[in-house]
């Protein structure tokens, strides 16, 4: 084997060792999400008709900074399907939140309607907003 | 209106040979008088649609959003 040889397999063996560390760094994200879903069990974090998820009370800034890093891609998500469908941000956001509030918050979760307060969802299901309408 | 109708007698018979013709005459300036006028309203007839448009198009995009939550599960923590 070459010195050069050696040197790009050197350069080689570093670039894969790069690469692993970034796969490997998004690991705490993954862990850092299993926090919100602590926090959506304890009722502080919880699902809102905007099509977002709130933060109710106070909570830790790591479970704030993942609220608000997961409410960053789920309005790129919106954005993308908006555009496709050539309709706003804020009706693929509303629709979102009625499937969200029909289908995903679990009983005992909080959840916000509008500019009210949380809500505690029972054994029944939410009373949706109006614009919801046949929502399932 | 009414002074036309005063007229329109007025274009009546003027001997004996001409009863048929003034009849007719008559028939009509009274169809005429019998006219209903409609006038346009002044302003434009608004009606409101937004309230219905934006729910139509929450309804539409259930299944968009649906498949949108399926697809990214890390977004949609429960």
């Amino acid at each position: 084997m070459t010195r050069k040889s050696s040197l790009l397999f050197a350069a080689l063996g570093l670039a894969v060792v790069g690469l692993t560390g970034a796969l490997l760094s998004s690991g705490p994200a993954l862990a850092q999400s299993g926090a919100v879903v602590s926090a959506m069990a304890a009722g502080t974090v919880g699902e809102q008709a905007d099509g977002y998820l709130g933060i109710n009370g106070s909570v830790g800034a790591d479970i704030r900074a993942e609220v608000e890093s997961i409410n960053i891609k789920r309005r790129a998500a919106y954005t993308d399907l908006a555009a496709k469908r050539g309709v706003t941000v804020a009706d693929v956001a509303a629709a979102t939140g009625c499937q969200t509030l029909a289908n995903r918050v679990k009983q005992g979760q909080v959840y916000r309607i509008g500019t009210g307060g949380w809500q505690t969802k029972g054994s029944g299901p939410i009373a949706l907003p109006g614009y919801c309408a046949t929502a399932n | 209106m009414s002074q036309m109708c005063e007229n329109g007698r007025g274009w009546g018979p003027k001997g004996p040979g001409h009863y048929a013709l003034g009849g007719a005459a008559a028939g009509a300036a009274l169809l005429l008088c019998g006219c209903i006028t409609v006038k346009a309203p002044d302003k434009p007839i608004e009606i409101n649609l937004n309230v219905k448009v934006q729910q139509e198009v929450v309804v539409r995009l259930q299944k968009d959003a649906q498949d949108l939550i399926q697809n990214n599960p890390e977004l949609f923590p429960q």
